[in-house]
């Protein structure tokens, strides 16, 4: 009986050595990003800034990697001034991107961080032509476009250049409102769309197309498409809109809706259009 | 002569492992694409 | 005779085995059929099913307008994206549901682990006591089948309570796994009655199957025993990986592959090989406990030595099991960082980094016990006086690399910290803070025990080949150049290089380490061939040594916890990460002081029930005496 309680007091005294040691350690709890609801009507621009430095340290994880050498795993974001370095950066004959100017080329870098590969932070054995950074608008990050505006503001801001990235408008700021409505708040996938006109508005199609009319905007108005066109064509022409371009139009409209429609949001839209007859 | 044979073996055996880790290091290195100069130093 | 006496005896046991082992076979071919069928119709919706009764309309009056079926099934046809469950969602018991869920899945996971591990080294040790003849082997093995036999009920019951706890507190959740692992988990049911069917026939056919052709019988039936457990362990690992890098599904939680893509996740495998090292290491760290105890309880030097024996090998198996255990971390560790950098530095540098410290603090218990009874268990020879000298050294290097690896590295500090500091890092100790300090202390680490472990093998032999000064000077140059080797990678390429042939140089050190192993133990293995033993003596160990054999199942029992708490932490605010956000009030990562409490909790619980298992297994072998009265009447009669 001695020898249990020996060997069990032994053990049971080990445990609590361990016990003590992570109780001794600071303790840090890491909290879910959780949503912040900003009045946007009211928003200056140094809320902008503000709200811009907090996602980058907080929300959009930024500095677990952009840290000030030698911590970091990517370039120190922080300690760098952005705008100056764009022009280095579009001189560069690697720079295969379309960005023109820093918010374009900042906004560039943060939804495709492979466009531009700062030398020597690419992934290993690529030859820094693919970035190991995620995109920001993608999971597990998901920031809004309103969060990665304030983020190129607030990078802006810091070194006291010039904000060139708009405010959220008040149009913005009601869109904004809807989907915190919506199931999951802001920090959700987009939720697929319940219905074809949902569809149509979250893939903003109705920026292009006229959809009561077959007036063109920047394509061909959707007025009487089911006339004009069968179901198969309709699903053809969202998913490979290049394949047939109607006569005088450019090719303008993105070719990606296949990667992001669900197939359920597809078949609502088709649908929806091909009743369109007029 | 034992004591002679044994200083010579220890000498070989050094010479000998020296050469091999010297090989691993190369070979394991340049296996994940990341090449070694003569000196060890970073050939990229 | 003897020999046919036995076959013939052991045939007529044979025959039912046979008969029930097709019976199992068949049920599994059936319950997978049914799976089949059961698949088979799920995809129809219930107008497609109930369509062909035909229609039925008022006579005279025009037949109603109906939308034709397939309409019906397009409108129908539910979208499988991931559930996202509102704070309301989740059920609130009044105490936190990831409390409970985490000391039951920890339970369930220790017995597992343990159950998953014995039967393996048990098979090996079966099989070296079949090859060399000698029946302590053979006895040694079916006691620990037998210590271990309640394991797997405690298991099943501690899995059982987890499943449904799960499915009561995250019903959202688990209906979504159940979606996407579709009808996975009655394979996973049949599996269990397969591992029952063979743990029993192993367990209790042991004496029956005992020599000759029925051994490698029984011997097969641990081979499939072992094939069963394997097969539930890597699929539930497959729920584990799923949540933490899912695959086979699109960006919103929608099905888009079959149950093999989903399964086959970029870090099912490092984490298969992980847990089944990782498990040996347990089960043997486990076991050496039961054999301490009783070594302790008992006088009888019979006993101690026999007991003795079986503590050292049950520390054999955990330590050598232990030592490729960082590889296969390492690699578990560079496949996150390839799925996400992002997750990978949560994990290693984020908030999670001081968990490393706890970490490192339970690595070094268990490196320094496990050196410790090797160095004390040298007393059993004769000869081990040779070797002393060496281990003040070995104490010495094992003593400052564990402190260079629970140096910190980075901390989130608060701006005084840091000012008090003078910058993000101490300016002496900022440099051995950081990984390649942390490696070059690691792999002297493991290649000193190993030394520790080579030195007690030796220690009872003397080699009488002629190469022999020649085999000492060669692995005494290996240990010195390997050495040498990860302090210079460490630091070179560590400190003056760039990132990417840092993280190449720790590949490096980790293959120097191997090359000391392997050759360690091949040239002692052709060295010592036919060598001159030294007389040993089981049981001539001092008492105290058997405590380090109780410090390591609590060290590996708590460390197993503490690994558990930072691979679900990894995934920050998601259930299934970027699929299925965690909206339950329980979803941020806890505090380091709160894991080592709830960690201390389940070392504790799982104390208890082991505690409880050994005590059962001792109590089938323990009879009550005939009481006296009953006795003397029996004497009358």
């Amino acid at each position: 009986m001695s020898v249990l309680i020996k060997t069990v007091g032994f053990s049971l005294g080990l445990t609590l050595v361990f016990t003590g040691v992570a109780n001794m350690l600071p303790q840090v709890e890491g909290d879910a990003p959780v949503d912040v609801k900003v009045d946007l009507s009211a928003l200056t621009m140094d809320d902008f800034v503000a709200m811009g430095e907090d996602l980058f340290n907080n929300k959009g994880t930024c500095t677990l990697c952009h840290k000030p050498a030698p911590l970091g795993r990517a370039p120190d974001v922080q300690g760098t001034n952005m705008v100056a370095i764009t022009t280095e950066r579009l001189a560069d004959e690697r720079y295969q991107g379309k960005a023109t100017d820093a918010a374009s080329y900042i906004l560039e870098s943060m939804l495709e961080p492979s466009a531009y590969v700062v030398a020597g932070w690419g992934k290993k054995g690529s030859d820094d032509a693919e970035s190991p950074m995620p995109a920001v608008d993608k999971p597990p990050i998901q920031l809004s476009d309103i969060e990665v505006d304030a983020i190129i503001a607030y990078l802006q801001a810091k070194d006291g250049n010039e904000v060139t990235v708009a405010l959220p408008s008040p149009d913005a700021a009601a869109e904004v409102a809807k989907s915190d409505a919506a199931p999951g708040g802001a920090g959700a996938a987009p939720a697929p769309a319940a219905s074809g006109e949902e569809g149509l508005a979250k893939y903003t199609c109705t920026a292009c197309h006229a959809l009561d009319s077959d007036d063109t905007l920047v394509g061909p108005g959707l007025g009487s498409v089911g006339a004009r066109l069968s179901e198969g064509e309709i699903r053809q022409s969202i998913i490979d809109p290049n394949a047939v371009i109607a006569e005088g139009f450019p090719a303008a409209m993105p070719g990606d809706f296949a990667e992001k429609m669900t197939v359920r949001e597809l078949e609502m839209i088709v649908k929806l259009l091909a009743e369109k007859k007029q | 002569m034992q004591r002679g044979m044994v200083v010579a073996a220890t000498v070989m055996a050094f010479v000998v492992v020296l050469a091999a880790f010297y090989g691993l290091d190369h070979f394991v290195m340049s296996i994940q694409g990341l090449p070694l100069n003569m000196d060890l130093s970073p050939a990229q | 005779m003897m020999y046919r006496n036995d076959f013939a005896s052991g045939r007529s046991c044979w025959k039912p085995s046979l008969v029930a082992m097709l019976l199992t076979l068949l049920l599994g071919f059936s319950l997978s059929a049914m799976v089949q069928a059961a698949q088979d119709t799920g995809g129809e919706s219930v107008a497609q099913r109930i369509a062909p009764v035909g229609q039925v309309w008022v006579e005279g009056e025009p037949a109603p307008e109906t939308e034709p079926v397939a309409e019906v099934a397009t409108e129908e046809a539910p979208v499988y994206v991931a559930p996202r469950p509102t704070r309301k969602d989740y059920p609130d018991i009044g105490v936190s549901s990831r409390a409970v869920v985490w000391i039951l899945a920890q339970m369930h996971l220790f017995f597992g682990a343990l159950v998953l591990a014995v039967p393996l080294f048990v098979l090996i040790i079966e099989l070296v006591g079949q090859s060399t003849g000698d029946e302590r082997y053979d006895d040694m093995a079916h006691e620990f089948m037998k210590i271990s036999l309640t394991g797997f009920s405690i298991t099943a019951i501690f899995g059982g309570t987890l499943a449904l706890a799960l499915f009561v507190l995250y019903p959202d959740f688990m209906g979504y796994m159940m979606r996407v692992f579709g009808a996975q988990w009655i394979v996973y049911a049949g599996l269990f009655f397969l591992e029952s069917f063979f743990l029993y026939t192993y367990y209790y056919g042991w004496n029956a199957m005992r020599y000759g052709n029925l051994k490698w019988l029984h011997l097969t039936l641990g081979l499939l025993l072992n094939g069963a457990g394997m097969t539930i362990m890597v699929m539930a690992n497959s729920w584990a990986t799923f949540m933490m890098a899912p695959s086979g599904v699109n960006e919103v939680g929608a099905i888009v592959g079959n149950i093999w893509e989903v399964m086959k996740g970029p870090l099912w495998n490092p984490v298969n090989l992980h847990r089944f090292i990782a498990n040996i290491a347990f089960g043997g760290a486990v076991v050496g406990a039961y054999a301490a105890f009783k070594f302790l309880s008992t006088r009888d030097p019979a006993k101690r030595a026999h007991y003795d024996w079986m503590g050292y090998t049950s520390n054999f198996i955990a330590l050598l099991a232990f030592l490729p255990l960082p590889f296969a971390g390492y690699w578990l560790m560079a496949e996150i960082y390839a799925y996400s950098q992002q997750m990978g530095i949560t994990a290693m540098g984020g908030i999670l980094a001081w968990l490393f410290i706890v970490q490192a603090v339970l690595i070094g218990t268990i490196l320094l016990a496990a050196n410790y009874y090797l160095w004390a268990g040298m007393s059993r020879t004769e000869g081990s006086s040779r070797y002393q000298w060496l281990i003040k050294y070995i104490a010495l290097i094992l003593v400052v690399c564990f402190l260079i690896w629970v140096t910190p590295h980075t901390l989130l500090l608060s701006a005084t910290e840091i000012a008090a500091l003078g910058g993000s890092h101490h300016h002496y100790l900022g440099p051995l803070g950081i990984m390649p300090a942390k490696n070059i202390a690691v792999n002297l680490m493991l290649i000193v025990t190993f030394l520790s472990f080579q030195l007690y093998r030796r220690s009872d032999k003397v080699a009488t080949v002629s190469w022999a000064p020649a085999g000492n000077a060669l692995l005494v140059a290996i240990y010195v150049v390997a050495i040498v080797n990860v302090i210079f990678l460490g630091v070179y390429f560590g400190y003056f290089t760039n990132t990417v042939y840092k993280v190449g140089s720790s590949v490096a050190q980790v293959a120097s380490t191997l090359v000391v192993i392997i050759a360690g133990i091949v040239i002692d293995s052709l060295m010592f061939r036919g060598a001159r033993t030294l007389p040993s003596h089981w049981g001539r160990i001092p008492d105290r040594a058997q405590y380090a054999l109780f410090a390591l199942p609590i060290a590996f029992t708590w460390l197993m916890g503490l690994m558990g708490y930072v691979r679900s932490s990894v995934k920050t605010h998601w259930h299934v990460y970027t699929v299925m956000q965690d909206n339950s009030p329980d979803n941020f990562i806890p505090t380091i002081g709160y894991a080592g409490n709830m960690i201390t909790i389940v070392t504790v619980l799982f104390l208890l029930f082991v505690l409880f298992m050994f005590w059962i297994a001792n109590l089938g072998s323990s009879r009550q005496p005939v009481p006296v009265r009953a006795a003397a009447m029996e004497g009358v009669a």
